[in-house]
């Protein structure tokens, strides 16, 4: 009796097996390679930082205006000197008449060429002592000394009448030396084989008014004659227009990443759609839809591009975004399309899509629940790969001019610019082209790190 | 992306495989062996395709050696002394050469040297005779007495019919010459033009084949100025004739008297000019050819083609300057003789028809800003007139005896006219003006800077509609803009070829401006042979330029070259063949 007391009712134990890991589902499984992927991460950094590049950057208080040209700053590269001098606004000047000496014979160099006043960004005036016999003046600018060779640089002027003896120069005077020299001139127009030169260093200046109005200072009565203040500060320097890079470059991102961002996922929606109705629906219909879709990948797209600018009537003046918009979605789903479709078409003869279809399921549930979430990998990785493709468009697009409209920056349109001072301000083509580049190698990489970590086959690598 | 990826690694197993196969057979043979037996379907089709592209390859490369063999002849030095041969680029192709309807620079330098007029300009700009030995202009006839000597390419003489038969052609309505105006001095020509009366009625005609008699519409004191004009050039009716319609299409379609017939015309590519020993005037001309083996309008490529010591002349820009200035060549400076500026439309249905707008747009502008921070080209200069500086006026230069009015930006002044031209207009804000430019570098800067101009000293919106030349020229005709960049360059060396230009009747007025004022003074300046009285006239048109704010003079043109060293005796002019190198010679050196 008491051995029947021994025995003790089994205490049901419920934790057989204890899960040591929480369940983990596949989009945090996902989330999980994707950080471990360093490439893909810092790719996903940079978008991010662009992202605040373009949509805070423009507030900040030193980001000037995008359209606002500073011509006292034009071309200037990054961390260029800015102190300039005030002076007083600028007024003609008279120059200098002399009584002509007679005289005949060859003709000699002018004994002299001195500088009038001080030589400053607004005007250098130089005047020289008249040569017997000259008819007139030819006056040259170089950046280097003349000698040996006779290198007189350019030429800026013919002074034609022989009793004057002064030229002044207001041709885009940079703060720098120049050798200005002057060549007389016979009857006929024609050089003498002589010069005299003057050497002449130019100083930076801008006067009070200008400088109030461009807000360097307060209030003119502040600034007097020869006080030094600092042009307005340009991170990466100024376009040929004086416009601030680093602004135009801000600007220049909303279109590029609005068409990078908007076209692919517009015309991946209709990819999907049209892609998951003919892999599901398949057979004849399947056929039809397909081949229509391979008749839309023949169409050139500029082509189209150019058709839709005049069914929009974009005419000069107007921004060719939409019709680049419209262009990129109907002619560019086909390729999302075909991917949805041969997805669809392995994933309907699943073992367990046939077991939920035996089990009753409707075709709603059967695309909504089975269909889709297993496209969706390769949407999103279609996605991230379609982005970089779009925004190089729209920079070819700008960069031929087909894009967005003046004052508008693009950065295609930026580099197109930048193109034509290529060689003596690189930085003009050099910003954005670098923008383009790590802009698209961001998207490339992250692409490429979502294509890994949505894998479902090499899910159980834990 | 994908999908790429597993096409080709399909198509790279089945390579695989059959190479495999192969291998079994024959495992010692070096892999480039291993395709050749003809075993497996993969192997055939890759060695199939590799032979298929290298037939094409091969295909390509025999098509680009036989096309340098027949075609165009690899270009020479940029100076040749030995053969007497310069090669220079041209900007663009003339689109034909048929004088009555050439009206572009290109088709004019190039018909300077292989035509000659009447009359001719020498190296000093000065009138010289031509095929016409001397003449006499009278109040209402011109008498011209036409050299013996003068032949066509062909060997026959070049008589007055020749003249007669080109300017009939010309001003023949069915010819739609777009210079038919430029005869309209001559009695009838205007009649004549516009269908009212028969070609016989031309007030132009041969005495005998030496003597062309020509009957004027008005007395006209800069007759032999006109007639230098590439219009003005003679043709022989036989040949014309004779090419059924396609005179001028080709090198062998003209028929040639001027110092220079053009050998070979390779369209696109190639124009070269010989030497023409049937000039009459052959001793005056140096060279042997004139080679343009360049056909490009980019500054770059030709400014390339200068270091290479491929062309003897380049053009530069603002951006190739620094470069030349590096090289340390020397650089000539050239003022091209024509005016541009912002052109305002006149028609009523415009906002710019209002008087205060266009006053208040005139006071933000700033030649000088423009000229010297904006264009940065030596050799421009800040447009003051309509007038530029190089015309003569009664004794010397007109603009020194007849100052431009005196302009300086005047923001208060400007925004004053505004708002008097909002309450005129009833609208505020106004809505954006269509600002027209041309599609280059040059205009995109400008149109740019005056859009900023406008936005911030006024606050008007402006939209740039960029259209190359044909299609700028069309909308400025169809007066489809508010403002325009345009620009002229004269015809012949007087006043008047500007001073017309905005004359009610002028086609050219394409802003459609409409003064009895100005027309009346046009006139005076058309018909008077007073100097005095025409001076006083052109500057009554400078005036009103101004006060009515017709246009917004921007700049007088220049341009910046470099010259090979050993070229001399290349004249550049503003009114004539630009450049003229019929004087020019080659020094060793």
């Amino acid at each position: 009796m008491n051995a029947t007391l021994s025995f003790a009712p089994v205490v049901a134990e419920r934790d057989v097996e204890v899960i040591s890991r929480p369940s983990l589902s596949y989009w945090k499984d996902a989330w999980i390679r994707l950080k471990a992927n360093r490439r893909a991460l810092t790719s996903l950094y940079i978008i991010i930082a662009l992202g605040l590049f373009t949509v805070v950057g423009p507030l900040l208080p030193f980001v000037p205006s995008s359209s606002t040209q500073d011509l006292d700053q034009i071309s200037s590269p990054p961390g260029a000197d800015r102190t300039a001098t005030i002076v007083a606004p600028y007024a003609p000047w008279s120059g200098v008449t002399v009584n002509v000496p007679a005289g005949d014979g060859p003709l000699e160099a002018p004994a002299s060429v001195s500088l009038a006043g001080e030589a400053t960004t607004q005007a250098v005036r130089i005047f020289w002592d008249p040569v017997p016999g000259a008819h007139g003046y030819r006056v040259y600018r170089n950046i280097a000394h003349p000698a040996p060779d006779d290198a007189l640089g350019m030429p800026l002027a013919d002074v034609l009448v022989a009793s004057r003896v002064s030229f002044e120069d207001r041709l885009d005077i940079k703060p720098q030396d120049y050798f200005y020299s002057v060549v007389p001139l016979d009857r006929n127009g024609r050089e003498a084989p002589v010069y005299a030169t003057v050497d002449v260093s130019a100083v930076r200046v801008v006067t009070a008014e200008e400088a109030v109005r461009r807000g360097l200072a307060d209030s003119a009565a502040d600034l007097a004659i020869g006080d030094e203040v600092r042009l307005a500060l340009h991170l990466l320097g100024t376009d040929y227009l004086g416009r601030d890079m680093l602004s135009r470059l801000m600007h220049g991102a909303r279109v590029s990443l609005f068409i990078g961002i908007v076209a692919p996922f517009l015309f991946i929606l209709v990819g999907i759609l049209y892609g998951s109705a003919a892999g599901f629906v398949g057979g004849r219909v399947d056929q039809v839809l397909m081949r229509f879709a391979d008749f839309v990948v023949a169409l050139p797209f500029l082509l189209f591009m150019i058709l839709f600018r005049i069914l929009f009537k974009i005419e000069g003046g107007d921004s060719g975004i939409a019709p680049m918009l419209i262009a990129m979605v109907i002619l560019s789903w086909p390729a999302a399309a075909r991917l949805v479709r041969g997805q669809i078409l392995q994933i309907r003869e699943e073992g367990y899509v046939s077991a939920s279809r035996l089990l009753g399921a409707k075709t709603p549930y059967l695309v909504l629940r089975h269909m889709i979430p297993n496209t969706m990998g390769v949407i999103l990785v279609t996605i991230t790969f379609a982005v970089p493709s779009a925004i190089f468009t729209e920079a070819f697009l700008s960069f031929i001019g087909m894009g967005v409209a003046p004052p508008t920056p693009s950065w295609g349109s930026m580099c197109n610019e930048g193109l034509k001072t290529m060689l003596t301000h690189p930085h003009e083509l050099i910003f954005p082209a670098l923008f383009i580049s790590i802009t698209v190698l961001a998207f490339n990489l992250l692409g490429d790190g979502l294509r890994d970590a949505l894998d479902a086959r090499m899910r159980s690598q834990e | 992306m994908i999908f790429i990826n597993s096409g080709s690694r399909r198509f790279g197993k089945r390579f695989v495989s059959g190479a495999l196969g192969t291998a079994g057979a024959a495992s010692e043979a070096p892999g480039s062996r291993k395709g050749i037996a003809w075993l497996g379907e993969g192997s055939q089709l890759f060695i199939l395709s590799v032979l298929g592209i290298g037939a094409f390859v091969l295909l390509m490369a025999l098509l680009s050696w036989a096309s340098e063999l027949s075609g165009v002849g690899g270009a020479g030095e940029a100076v040749d002394p030995t053969t007497g041969t310069i090669t220079l680029a041209l900007t663009t192709e003339p689109p034909q050469l048929d004088s009555t309807r050439a009206t572009d620079m290109v088709s004019g330098q190039i018909l300077g040297h292989v035509m000659e007029g009447l009359v001719r300009y020498d190296e000093f700009n000065r009138i010289v005779p031509g095929v016409a030995e001397r003449w006499e202009i009278g109040e209402s006839q011109a008498i011209f007495h036409l050299r013996e000597d003068s032949r066509w390419s062909d060997g026959s003489p070049v008589t007055a019919h020749d003249f007669v038969f080109a300017w009939r052609t010309a001003v023949a309505p069915a010819t739609a010459s777009e210079y038919a105006f430029i005869l309209y001095p001559i009695k009838n020509a205007r009649a004549v033009n516009e269908g009212e009366l028969p070609v016989t009625a031309f007030g132009a005609k041969a005495v005998d084949d030496h003597t062309l008699a020509v009957e004027l519409e008005r007395p006209i004191g800069y007759f032999d100025k006109l007639v230098a004009f590439p219009t003005y050039y003679p043709i022989k009716q036989d040949f014309y004739e004779g090419r059924d319609g396609r005179y001028g299409a080709d090198a062998i379609d003209l028929l040639y008297n001027g110092p220079f017939i053009i050998e070979r015309w390779v369209h696109g590519a190639q124009l070269r000019m010989l030497r023409n020993d049937a000039y009459w005037d052959r001793d005056r001309i140096h060279l042997n050819a004139i080679d343009y083996a360049y056909i490009t309008s980019d500054v770059n490529a030709t400014l390339n083609l200068y270091k290479d010591g491929k062309v003897a002349i380049a053009g530069l820009d603002a951006e190739t300057l620094h470069d030349a200035l590096e090289q340390r060549w020397k650089l000539e400076r050239f003022n091209d003789g024509s005016v541009f500026f912002i052109e305002f439309n006149h028609r009523p249905s415009r906002l710019t028809h209002n008087r205060n707008l266009r006053k208040a747009i005139q006071f933000v502008v700033d030649p000088a800003e423009l000229v010297y921070k904006v264009i940065k080209l030596p050799g421009n200069t800040p447009g003051e007139s309509l007038f530029p500086v190089w015309l003569k006026g009664v004794n010397g230069y007109f603009r020194q005896e007849y100052p431009a009015p005196e302009h300086r930006v005047d923001l208060a002044r400007a925004h004053d006219y505004l708002e008097r031209a909002k309450q005129e207009l009833g609208i505020d804000p106004l809505p954006p003006l269509i600002f027209l430019s041309g599609d280059n570098p040059a205009a995109n800067k400008q149109s740019e800077y005056f859009q900023e101009v406008f936005a911030s000293r006024l606050g008007i919106e402006v939209k740039i509609d960029r259209q190359i030349f044909k299609q700028r020229l069309a909308k400025m005709t169809a007066g489809e803009f508010d403002m325009v960049l345009a620009g002229w360059g004269p015809d012949y060396a007087d006043p008047l070829t500007f001073g017309d230009l905005f004359a009610s009747w002028n086609k050219n007025n394409r802003g459609a401006y409409v003064s009895a004022e100005l027309d009346a003074w046009v006139a005076v300046a058309q018909s008077s042979l007073v100097p005095e009285e025409r001076m006083q006239a052109f500057d009554e048109i400078q005036k009103i330029i101004y006060d009515d704010a017709v246009i917004l003079p921007n700049y007088e043109r220049g341009s910046v070259f470099v010259r090979n060293p050993q070229l001399k005796g290349v004249v550049r002019r503003a009114v004539g063949t630009d450049p003229d190198y019929t004087g020019a010679y080659i020094v060793d050196g």
